[in-house]
């Protein structure tokens, strides 16, 4: 029995305002970014040919303890490169190539996270060939540690990762999705591989890995992630398929529970069959009720799913509505640079730009390789949350119009000023840098969360923001996007409002008790503590 | 009775196996395996179809009658008992001959010409669908020239990619060679009215309907898209005493009450784009496993995949004319606005007008050219989704095989029955002159 059975619909039937309730006519604030690759000292391209028309991520995390998100870029067939952070407080954004032992080949993308909770962020790097867990020693090295954690990284052609920590368990569950067999040449339709969960060994003492056992069936996943779609307080594994290999496949949401193997959602169970070219899974509570919406990226057509019937008390049925028309958020089509062809969107993210207290949402889009059906000029997206919860492009006008060919991403506060910067990766030519400069943009508030001796980073807890009536939620994951993952502070926009009560829902369930943090600042906490402020040196 | 029972898969994989080995070992000339280099290579198109997203069912059956008709002419060339199509199908002149008193290698032509047919009607495939066909290309050429003389290797593909580029040339004229935006308009307005159609999709590339124009392409072998013109459908009303109100409350209630069979039937037919070879490549594939069931040599299986590659283009021009001259409303939408408004149908309601059914019109003119090719009351069991997870039906003839296409859109609520009979009969107008088509001398 779980500590709290929440009551969300309680606490979401007052929800009418947003957090800095402005008025609904308000003109949007738009963000303003200036691309500051050329002076960032970032020079990272995604290459290679077929083998990584997919892939390209970026993972964002600090590895040497000053705050400041350090960044690994996957380069495909080229090495891949890590960045330490050298920016200043406020400041333009500056990196520096460094050697971190992370520098392998053949990487589509890569995840941070803590997975032997000793405090130093370790990767787990997805490639073409074998996965690597990367085992971070401090001070930005990392060393291979697959043979000391019973990593099995397999040979596989690895486009997807989400990974949880199990209740009871001090060691991570991670589950790899696989795309097609790379081998097969005239007829690689339906050759999707296997799909692995590597869950930690029975013996509780151990500490590592055991074998990986298949997620059949398997159907070419381009994203993951454990989300507790139904707030039961046992995530389940979402799964995004691309629709151009798998035969007989579906979008999927897998039962992963302590003890148990994992199960699929079935019909009966009220999962509805949803064919995809799924690429990237973006989650966010956008309505306020408690419960995640879910942005699925593809081709000419996006998703935004809403769950059709909440119950409490994990009582949910798996149907979802697709309101991503209603919401003017299917972004099918460039909206600027003058080509009509349907778009190719990957990573996407919900992030508050502006802060003015509603999450956003970015999208990488870019042409698979030269696909004729499809957009050659197809700039990223970055939608603006409305006061009625509709979304409007200001890509364009906030200055993030990438034409590159664009996979993974991440919006981050890489000069801790409280706004959001953005790193895109893009196939055959390098990443990019935009920092945040929006002036007079809303108030916000970062968080950090810890745990002493397991899941660190409290992987599965639900961050809540109160102010009046509104509470902002975000749930802390690994897993979604576009094989881009990313470990560090954890951002809200609070609008005019000076500050906020905030709370966390752990992974077991306990909620500590509200705390009132002032706007502006930078914020950890502590299992079992006060929050505290930090400051960034 | 005639029964075939092989899973898609394993058909192709013994294509493959078969024809690569060792075939095309011998040194002389050998027209034997011209057919089979014909189906490995159609094997190739249903995946294209499948995977390039322009290749809606109209686009596609579209190719399949170019590639057809290329394959062929390609042999036709080098046959005394064949008859070539030029001057019978629109607008289609003879085409390059061989050279008197030559060796040609059959095999080696058709691969020649439907390479480069496939290389050029599936430009726009995306990367895999490159890689995929250049590993055709390569292996299938290796093969096929093994043991050849150098002359006839030279003149044999020189024959087939001219016979190509002459289809090609002709193709570029009909019509419906560019499409753009997967063949959704970007500009069009919606005909006014409760009779008419309205979309249905929440995608908003389907706000607008599917190729509003593709029933003024020039059709291959009747006269025009009007030629087996319907009748108009029901006259639209929504008082409960109506034949239309009755034809929507059929539907309402096959779909509620639907049994498993039903489901699975209307599940098997439904051949989705980008999830299937679609509804025309589903016929398609049905002839390739008949064929090889039949072992037909190289005349015939040119002979039916012309024929049925130009029936299913025909089809869906005579479909897409009614189409749009009657703009009718889908099931989901009066339902939902007379009798149910929560009501959903089986499946995906496409994106374009609803009378006549596009599936049953095509599927009404498949029957009809494979039951003048193979006769009536053929038995065959269609393997066609195995991969997929689809249990193999079979059926008694093509007919029985078409009538359950046609009432499997009624039970996934997205065709009244008025648009499937007329579609069957629609079906059997346009395959008259298609049978009527001389092949042989």
């Amino acid at each position: 029995m779980r500590a709290l059975v929440l009551t969300l619909a309680a606490s979401t039937s007052l929800i009418a305002v947003p957090i800095a309730a402005p008025a609904a006519d308000a003109p949007l604030l738009i963000p303003r970014y200036s691309e500051e690759t050329k002076t960032s000292g970032i020079n990272s391209i995604y290459a290679g040919d077929w083998q990584y028309m997919v892939g390209g991520g970026v993972a964002t995390f600090d590895c040497d303890g000053n705050g400041y998100a350090d960044m690994f870029l996957a380069g495909g067939e080229a090495p891949a490169k890590f960045y330490r952070n050298t920016s200043k407080h406020a400041g333009p954004l500056t990196f520096k190539a460094e050697t971190s032992g992370l520098e392998l080949e053949s990487v589509t993308g890569a995840y941070p996270l803590d997975i032997d909770s000793d405090g130093n962020v370790d990767l787990v790097l997805l490639r073409v060939g074998e996965n690597v867990v990367m085992r971070g020693l401090g001070g930005c090295r990392f060393k291979r540690a697959n043979e000391d954690w019973g990593f099995d990284g397999g040979d596989a052609w690895s486009t997807a990762l989400a990974a949880t920590w199990e209740h009871g368990s001090d060691w991570p569950t991670i589950a790899i999705g696989n795309y097609i067999d790379r081998r097969e040449e005239m007829f690689p339709w339906g050759s999707c591989t296997e799909n692995w969960l590597h869950r930690p060994v029975a013996d509780q003492g151990q500490r590592r890995f055991a074998p990986p056992i298949a997620l059949k069936p398997s159907f070419c996943p381009l994203s993951m992630l454990f989300t507790d779609w139904n707030r039961s307080g046992t995530p389940s594994l979402r799964v995004s398929n691309d629709r151009e290999y798998y035969k007989g496949g579906q979008e999927q949401l897998w039962h992963v529970e302590p003890g148990k193997e994992p199960a699929l959602y079935t019909p009966q169970e009220g999962w509805k069959n949803l064919r995809i070219w799924g690429m990237g899974i973006a989650g966010y509570d956008l309505n306020l009720d408690g419960y995640p919406e879910y942005f699925l990226t593809s081709m000419a057509d996006n998703k935004l799913q809403t769950l059709a019937k909440p119950v409490e008390g994990g009582k949910s049925e798996p149907g979802y509505s697709d309101v991503a028309f209603a919401k003017g958020i299917t972004a099918h089509r460039p909206y600027a640079g003058g080509d009509v062809r349907p778009s190719t969107a990957w990573h996407a993210q919900f992030e508050d730009v502006n802060n003015d207290g509603r999450a956003d949402l970015f999208v990488a889009k870019g042409n698979v390789a030269d696909m004729p059906d499809f957009a050659a000029k197809d700039p990223d997206n970055l939608l603006l949350q409305k006061p009625d919860g509709k979304f409007e492009e200001a890509g364009d006008k906030a200055g993030v119009e990438n034409y590159a060919t664009a996979r993974g991403a991440a919006l981050a506060d890489f000069n801790l000023d409280g706004l959001l910067d953005l790193v895109v990766v893009n196939r055959w030519e390098t990443a990019k840098v935009w920092r945040n400069t929006t002036e007079k943009a809303g108030n916000w508030i970062e968080i950090q969360l810890k745990q002493d001796v397991t899941n660190r980073d409290a992987i599965g807890s639900w961050l809540e923001l109160r102010r009046g009536d509104t509470i902002l939620r975000r749930e802390i994951t690994v897993g979604g996007g576009h094989v881009s993952g990313q470990l560090g502070w954890r951002h809200f926009g609070i609008g005019e409002a000076e500050g906020a009560d905030l709370r966390v829902i752990w992974p077991d369930g306990r909620a500590s008790d509200w705390q009132p943090v002032a706007g502006n600042g930078f914020y950890i906490l502590e299992r079992d503590k006060p929050v505290k402020t930090w400051r960034p040196g | 009775m005639k029964i075939i029972r092989r899973f898609a898969g394993m058909i192709l994989l013994v294509l493959v196996a078969g024809f690569i080995q060792p075939a095309f070992a011998v040194a002389q000339p050998d027209s034997r395996q011209a057919e089979q280099v014909m189906r490995t290579w159609y094997k190739l198109v249903l995946e294209l179809v499948r995977h390039t997203p322009t290749y809606s069912p109209p686009v596609a059956s579209r190719s399949f009658a170019y590639l057809g008709v290329t394959g062929f002419e390609a042999l036709a060339t080098g046959n005394d008992g064949l008859k070539s199509l030029a001057g019978q199908l629109n607008a289609l002149q003879p085409g390059p001959q061989r050279e008197a008193g030559k060796v040609y290698d059959d095999a080696l032509v058709v691969d020649a010409a439907l390479s480069f047919a496939v290389q050029n009607f599936f430009s726009n495939t995306g990367p895999t669908g490159q890689r995929a066909l250049k590993a055709m290309q390569a292996k299938m050429r290796e093969r096929a020239v093994s043991g050849l003389p150098d002359d006839v290797i030279s003149r044999s593909e020189a024959h087939g990619r001219a016979v190509g580029e002459h289809i090609l040339s002709w193709s570029k004229e009909d019509g419906g060679a560019v499409i753009e935006n997967m063949g959704f308009p970007l500009e069009y307005t919606l005909t006014e009215g409760p009779a008419h159609w309205v979309p249905t999709s929440l995608i908003a590339q389907q706000q607008l309907p599917l190729l509003p124009n593709w029933g003024k392409n020039r059709t291959f072998a009747m006269a025009n898209g009007a030629t087996c013109g319907l009748p108009a459908p029901l006259e639209y009303s929504e008082d409960k005493n109506s034949t239309f109100y009755k034809d929507a409350f059929e539907v309402y209630t096959a779909v509620k009450d639907l049994t498993p069979e039903h489901r699975v039937i209307a599940r098997f037919w439904s051949d989705d784009p980008m999830l299937s070879p679609t509804p025309p490549g589903h016929w398609i594939s049905i002839a390739l496993q008949v064929l090889e069931h039949e072992k037909a040599g190289p005349e015939q299986t040119a002979d039916v995949l012309a024929r049925l590659g130009v029936v299913l283009a025909d089809s869906f021009i005579g479909c897409w004319d009614a189409k749009f001259r009657y703009d009718l409303v889908r099931p989901l939408t009066y339902i939902r606005r007379v009798i149910d408004p929560k009501w959903e149908a089986i499946l995906n309601t496409p994106p374009f007008p609803e009378y006549p059914s596009g599936h049953s019109t095509q599927s009404g003119a498949a029957a009809d050219v494979l039951t003048k090719a193979f006769g009536d009351n053929f038995a065959f069991e269609d393997a066609t989704h195995a991969a997929d997870g689809l249990k193999p039906r079979p059926f008694p003839s093509f007919w029985a095989a078409a009538e359950e296409a046609g009432i499997s859109r009624l039970y996934g609520g997205i065709h009244f029955r008025a648009a499937i009979e007329r579609g069957l009969d629609q079906g059997r107008c346009i395959a008259g002159y298609v049978n009527a088509l001389k092949t042989r001398k």
